[in-house]
């Protein structure tokens, strides 16, 4: 059975690029536009693997991932905080919230490729 | 002191200019000087009065020595004229008598505060002469025995009298002397301390007086010299206290405002700047999002997830690629630089390996040297301390100048070497590239600046990267040089201090 990734991005471009790059390497994906849809996206349906935007409407990413984490049965769900701004600290204040790994924008969706078999394994 | 505070503060508040400070108090103390000359004037005569006094005492006291010798004289020759009984002689006796009657009279005139005693004497001598002269009468009528009776019994006593009362006046006249003098000690002493008084209030006045007037204006100086320092420092939130309602007080004013209006366009300048830099962030996140997209479908064209494409449009994606991460490149250069120039670039300070910063840019950059068939040397001591720093800076800092000597090198080697001394590390990288002119070397690490323009299309590069390193080097209190000469290759090298605390002030 193929892993399900939950995209949380809320620019169409990019959420194409990657739903093209997972579907082509045969992953299921569950896609959200902001924080709150992927709290709801989470509670339906359990994911293998989260991507996660950290500039969204709504609620960013950063407090959406530490609600995730604070979840007991999500705990345990890796997420990819991507994040377009990469400046000094981005990283750290992701891992604060919880992350477990880190993509500056732009990211090579090959290498990103890379990093989610790694975390899948 | 506090007495002395709130003279200086009255002088400061009085409202008029300096200068009409400065003439009153010169007035003033001119003013004190007269009035000690007065006094020591007055004393002066006094002191003259009391001499002429004295003098005055002097003459009667000779005065009346001579009236008490001329007695004596007078009654000697009465007696020794009535032993003779020579009538001549007698008459001549009677003459002298009634004529120093009439020098005493004269000397009334002088000694006015003796008139009672000279009276007494003049009444006992008028009397004496009177018994003389019947003395003498009785001598001429014959009665010889009758008359030395008469001055034996009137003459006798009376002399006596006279003596003891111009022996009164002479010792009057001579106590008069010597409490005189007494009177006249005593009074210039007390002259000398009202002098010495006056001088010395005079004195302290005048010194009261400078020292509110000068310190009503050092103060306000003073206090107005602290506040431009902290203004030509950058701090614009103080205000100068100064009391004075005169030219001090409206210079104080002036620094007032324009302190204010210079915090007034700091804040204004500080506004622009952070616009500015949310600006450059907005728009370099605007700019890379759709930038990204290019990219990243791209890439998944070449990988062939969109199917198989031909080999003339594969190489076609790849210079699309080469080319959106120049963009992508300039992009992200820009955005620091300005965020250094603004001042906003934040050290991310942590402990790191200088070890890790090395191999972790050698092995990123291997690849690129085999590619051109370079030989990469890597010198680093086995042991050296743990540095503190922003690990992710210096990397892009060593990253650039690795990555621009395996660009600019075609033959030969590239070489890091890192060492330790004097708590600074230093990290050289050293090449065989074609070297740079000492014109050029001024002009590597400011903005745009290549050494070779032509070098610059074929090779590539934002030409930011230096000037970036440069200050990445200086926030960390470091500097970055090179040393080359034209077909020697090149060495760039910085330094920096092994741990840093805080990050430098961008120059």
């Amino acid at each position: 059975m193929s892993k399900r990734i939950l995209v949380v991005e809320d620019q169409e471009d990019n959420r194409r690029i990657l739903r093209d790059l997972l579907t082509s390497a045969d992953y299921e994906m569950m896609e959200a536009e902001n924080g709150e849809e992927a709290l709801v996206a989470v509670a339906k349906q359990r994911p293998d693997l989260i991507l996660m935007d950290i500039q969204l409407p709504i609620l960013d990413g950063y407090e959406a991932t530490r609600r995730i984490k604070a979840d007991p049965t999500l705990k345990d769900v890796p997420i990819i905080a991507i994040t377009a701004i990469a400046l000094s600290g981005d990283e750290a204040k992701a891992r604060a919230a919880g992350c477990d790994d880190f993509v500056p924008k732009p990211y090579s969706p090959r290498e990103l490729l890379a990093k989610i078999r790694e975390l899948l394994r | 002191m506090q007495i002395m505070s709130a003279l200086v503060g009255l002088v400061s508040r009085v409202p008029a200019p300096v200068h009409a400070k400065l003439l009153a108090a010169f007035l003033a103390i001119a003013m004190l000087l007269i009035m000690v000359g007065a006094v020591g004037l007055h004393v002066l005569s006094g002191v003259n009065q009391r001499t002429e006094d004295l003098i005055k005492l002097q003459r009667k006291i000779e005065a009346y020595r001579q009236v008490q010798h001329d007695t004596t004289s007078q009654l000697y020759s009465v007696s020794s004229a009535l032993l003779t009984s020579d009538d001549l002689t007698l008459s001549s006796t009677l003459r002298q008598l009634n004529q120093f009657g009439f020098d005493v009279d004269r000397l009334a005139f002088v000694a006015k505060d003796e008139v009672e005693l000279l009276g007494r004497f003049r009444q006992d001598y008028d009397r004496f002469v009177d018994v003389v002269t019947r003395v003498l009468e009785l001598i001429r009528g014959g009665h010889a025995a009758e008359a030395r009776q008469m001055q034996l019994a009137q003459a006798g006593p009376l002399a006596d009298r006279l003596e003891r009362l111009t022996d009164q006046l002479v010792n009057k006249a001579e106590a008069d002397m010597v409490a005189g003098i007494e009177a006249s000690k005593q009074a210039y002493a007390t002259s000398q301390w009202i002098v010495i008084a006056f001088a010395l209030s005079s004195i302290v006045l005048a010194l009261i007086l400078g020292y509110a007037i000068s310190w009503s204006l050092i103060g306000p100086v003073k206090e107005i010299e602290g506040r431009l320092n902290q203004i030509a420092a950058g701090d614009f939130t103080k205000r100068v206290h100064v009391i004075n309602q005169d030219e001090l007080g409206i210079l104080a004013a002036n620094v007032n405002r324009m302190c204010e209006e210079l915090g007034r366009l700091y804040q204004q300048l500080e506004a622009a700047s952070k616009h500015k830099s949310q600006f450059l962030a907005n728009m370099s996140h605007e700019l890379r999002t759709p930038l990204n997209a290019i990219l990243g479908y791209t890439e998944l064209i070449v990988d062939g997830i969109y199917g198989e494409t031909p080999d003339k449009m594969q190489s076609v994606l790849k210079r699309i690629e080469s080319n959106g991460r120049h963009l992508l490149g300039l992009i992200n250069d820009i955005l620091d630089l300005s965020k250094i120039e603004a001042g906003q670039l934040v050290l991310a300070l942590d402990d790191y390996s200088l070890k890790d910063v090395v191999y972790g840019v050698c092995s990123a950059v291997e690849p690129l040297a085999n590619e051109k068939k370079l030989k990469f040397k890597v010198e680093v001591p086995p042991t050296l301390p743990s540095g503190r720093g922003d690990e992710r800076r210096l990397t892009q800092v060593l990253l650039n100048l690795v990555g621009n000597a395996i660009k600019f090198t075609d033959t030969g080697e590239v070489a890091i070497k890192a060492s330790v001394a004097d708590g600074a590390f230093t990290i050289a990288v050293r090449d065989t590239g074609p070297g740079i002119s000492p014109a050029d070397q001024a002009k590597l690490f400011q903005e745009f600046q290549q050494a070779d323009n032509s070098i610059t299309r074929k090779k590539g590069g934002t030409g930011l990267g230096l000037a970036i390193s440069k200050r990445i080097i200086e926030l960390h209190g470091g500097r970055i040089w090179v040393e080359s000469s034209a077909g020697h290759g090149s060495t760039f090298a910085f330094t920096l201090p092994v741990a840093i605390e805080a990050q430098a002030r961008p120059a």
